[in-house]
């Protein structure tokens, strides 16, 4: 393989002699190199299998293991009355959808101790003669949550509290009607709406940065390789004693890799739309100029990964680096309005944090470029400055 | 067969420590990832910018807008003059959640028929979440205890008396003070380190095939365990040193209890990074190039992470999708880590885990044997 002349490179030998029209030289140049990548890429089958099946696969398993919602935590009850009072309470939780009853256990002892083992996340100890508490007005009841898991316990809390709430009022209600008395509805009716996603589907909310995700790795492996390989197999010698110049080799490796990029983009996009019904609510051709302007500053930043490392070992590292970073950074799942502002600055020079909030705003708010403008000239500058860096770098390398 | 290994494992060391850069990278990487990790993930959203458009300005609505505020949960990002100008601030991600008070509150409250809109933005899975719990909940207490305070004039309860007849206390296990951080830096550890130990290994046996240096090793009497194993030994050093470097981040820095056995979660540890550097070298060994591999290793911590139980809760996956879960370390390696350092529980709470994670480490080494032995042919 390093013995073999490719293609490109007869070629430019042979153009040598006919350097005559600068212009179209550049071009037949240019033309070569995107010949010699293409047919590199084609010869891989397994490799350009891998990149074009990846991302389907990711999206599949994005899409069912994602859920946010946690409800249905299992719950460990130790119900110590067994009476209707106490019946009922445990009724009213696991009715709420946010419980299910795990095991039915004797004490608190026992309820930490399935916490402990990991078999419930949740536990309700109701104390001994609670309906005679709830008649004297002082039952008390405790919920465990397990600590060392955030989801469950963020939602076990506010629902935990907002079930005893509810069955205190109804209780209180009975009461004070009891008494004689009326107990009047509620002075202030609150409506909430949820913008954009009524039914807070998670789906919705994790499909366009999904999207948006899966092609910044694919930008960035794509082209992360390119320069580095050629360094490592010696053939970047065979190139570069060829006339094809510094700016033609980018370009001519970026093309072919551009195409790679928007086969895979329109593939995930339409399955995030027909297949896992996401709406789209905006423009669909702003999307697609907007995803161009980012595939190229995704596939800008591989090039300028593989022009700074050494080694492919050395890319790899970067590239995972950046991928893990762009999964917590960007605002993909985790919300970067309460990161510090250092952090923020980190998760600025990836390109996904600009695109995310392109997607968002074009695939779930239906909005346009009016709102989206700083968005759009950030990643315009990135990928401006990224190809700079890039070629520069290239070149100072081949000194 | 031991001075084989030995020449091969000090073959490995140099080859390791010859190349500096590569090895700092190594050794830097995993903490700068642990520190800015820490910082950058906070699951309680809090402040949520809020529009506030209040169409009455009579007491009744300020009473409303500062139990919003007070509760730390939202702050006012901008006040508006009506509903379609909080649209507007969400729409354009000046705020995230609204509030909309028509005119005439503090009569409508009177009246018991008072309404008030609350908009959040759906596009932000946790901010939405949080919010949508926190501002229903704030304002159903708000009007509860208007509700109370109405009784209590009118004479149907008397004041002082308990009012709600069921209290319900919560506790909170291993995490009293809900700090993000306790669970969050356990997590973190087991996840750095798979992405870690698969990377350190993924390039090792298809680099030798690239550059043609495998050839010099088949002809030498080394057998393929015997190479596996060497290829493991110096990678092994590297992540236990990683793990001590984060887990000291951890400890020190963010200032994270460890409340369980530290000897134990060491054993563990080590057995979890052999796991991961086994299934690195196993996708070394079944790729024909670099490129191949870089795919293969990104596909694997890209799915470990998804389906691992670090970000997104494990139960509530279905069922399919918790199988395929299990075919990484991670998976085990996560209740692991949590049980320990969180937990503070021993080997009893855990040995399933522990179990698979030793079978995973078989496993997974025979197959790379066996896929190199059939490259070989």
């Amino acid at each position: 393989m390093r013995t073999r002349p490719s293609n490109a490179m007869r070629r430019g030998r042979g153009e040598r002699r006919s350097r005559g029209v600068r212009h179209s030289g550049s071009m037949r140049r240019l033309v070569a190199v995107m010949r010699k990548e293409t047919i590199q890429r084609l010869r891989d089958r397994r490799t350009l299998i891998l990149i074009l099946a990846i991302p389907l696969v990711q999206m599949l398993l994005f899409a069912y293991a994602v859920d946010l919602t946690a409800d249905h935590l299992p719950t460990a009850i130790a119900d110590q009355s067994l009476d209707t009072e106490s019946r009922a309470f445990i009724e009213a939780l696991l009715v709420s959808g946010y419980f299910d009853a795990e095991s039915y256990v004797t004490d608190q002892a026992a309820v930490v101790r399935a916490i402990d083992e990991g078999r419930a996340l949740a536990g309700v100890v109701i104390p001994p003669d609670f309906a005679a508490a709830v008649e004297r007005g002082d039952a008390q009841v405790l919920v465990i949550l397990d600590g060392s898991d955030s989801f469950s316990v963020q939602a076990g809390y506010s629902a935990a509290l907002s079930v005893a709430q509810a069955r205190a009022l109804k209780l209180l209600a009975s009461k004070v009607q009891r008494m004689g008395g009326q107990l009047e509805s509620m002075p202030i009716q609150n409506a909430t709406h949820v913008l954009y996603n009524p039914s807070m589907k998670d789906l919705v909310f994790v499909m366009p940065g999904l999207i948006a995700m899966l092609l910044q790795v694919l930008a960035i492996n794509t082209t992360a390789q390119s320069v580095v390989r050629e360094y490592e197999l010696g053939t970047i010698e065979q190139i570069l004693v060829t006339p094809v110049r510094p700016i033609e080799l980018i370009v001519g490796k970026l093309i072919p890799n551009v195409a790679l990029v928007i086969v895979d983009q329109i593939v995930t996009t339409s399955l995030g739309v027909f297949w896992f019904g996401v709406p789209f609510h905006g423009n669909v051709w702003l999307f697609a100029w907007l995803s161009l302007l980012f595939i190229l500053s995704g596939l800008g930043l591989g090039l300028l990964i593989s022009t700074i490392a050494r080694t492919q070992k050395e890319t790899q590292q970067i590239t995972a680096l950046l991928m893990m970073l762009s999964q917590l950074l960007t605002g993909f799942i985790y919300p970067r309005q309460p990161m510090p502002p250092l952090v923020k600055a980190v998760g600025n020079m990836i390109p996904l944090t600009y695109y995310i909030r392109i997607v968002r705003g074009i695939v779930t708010k239906g909005i346009g470029l009016a709102f989206l403008w700083s968005d759009v000239a950030a990643l315009a500058v990135y990928a401006g400055i990224v190809m700079f860096l890039a070629a520069v770098t290239f070149r100072k390398r081949l000194d | 067969m031991f001075r084989r290994i030995w020449a091969l494992l000090v073959k490995e060391f140099i080859q390791t420590l010859r190349d500096r850069r590569t090895l700092l990278i190594q050794i830097g990487l995993p903490i700068i990832q642990l520190t800015i990790f820490g910082y950058a993930i906070r699951m309680n959203v809090e402040h949520v910018p809020t529009a506030i458009a209040d169409q009455s300005l009579d007491p009744s609505s300020y009473a409303y807008v500062q139990a919003m505020v007070n509760s730390g949960y939202f702050d006012a990002a901008a006040y508006v003059a009506d509903q379609a100008a909080v649209i507007r601030a969400i729409d354009e991600g000046r705020a995230q959640a609204g509030i909309v008070i028509p005119p005439g509150f503090q009569a409508a409250v009177t009246r018991r028929e008072a309404q008030v809109l609350l908009l959040v933005d759906g596009s932000d899975v946790f901010t939405s979440q949080t919010a949508y719990r926190a501002i229903t909940a704030i304002a159903e207490q708000h009007a509860t205890e208007l509700m109370i305070a109405r009784l209590e004039r009118d004479g149907q309860l008397r004041s002082g008396e308990r009012i709600l007849p069921i209290d319900a206390r919560v506790r909170i296990l291993y995490n009293p003070n809900l700090d993000d951080l306790w669970f969050l830096i356990p997590g973190m550890v087991a996840t750095i380190l798979q992405t870690q130990a698969i990377t350190l290994t993924a390039a090792s046996v298809v680099r030798e095939r690239e550059a043609g240096t495998i050839e010099q090793l088949l002809v030498t009497p080394i057998v393929p365990g015997e190479l596996m194993l060497g290829k493991i030994a110096p990678n092994l050093v590297i992540s236990m040193f990683n793990m001590l470097t984060i887990l000291a981040v951890g400890l020190f820095w963010f200032r994270v209890p460890f409340q369980g056995d530290f000897g134990l979660f060491a054993w563990l540890s080590f057995m979890y990074v052999f796991s991961g550097l086994g299934l690195g070298l196993l996708v070394s060994t079944i790729s024909q190039n670099q490129k191949q591999t870089q795919q293969t290793a990104m596909l694997i911590m890209l799915v470990g992470l998804v389906l691992g139980g670090f970000m997104f809760p494990r139960y509530l996956q279905p069922a399919w999708v918790r199988i395929i879960g299990n075919l990484f370390p991670l998976t085990y390696f996560i209740p692991i880590a949590r049980g320990i350092v969180t937990k503070g529980v021993g080997l009893s709470y855990m040995w399933e885990h522990v179990v698979a994670l030793l079978i995973y480490v078989v496993v997974v080494m025979t197959l790379s044997i066996r896929a190199f032995r059939q490259k070989l042919d």
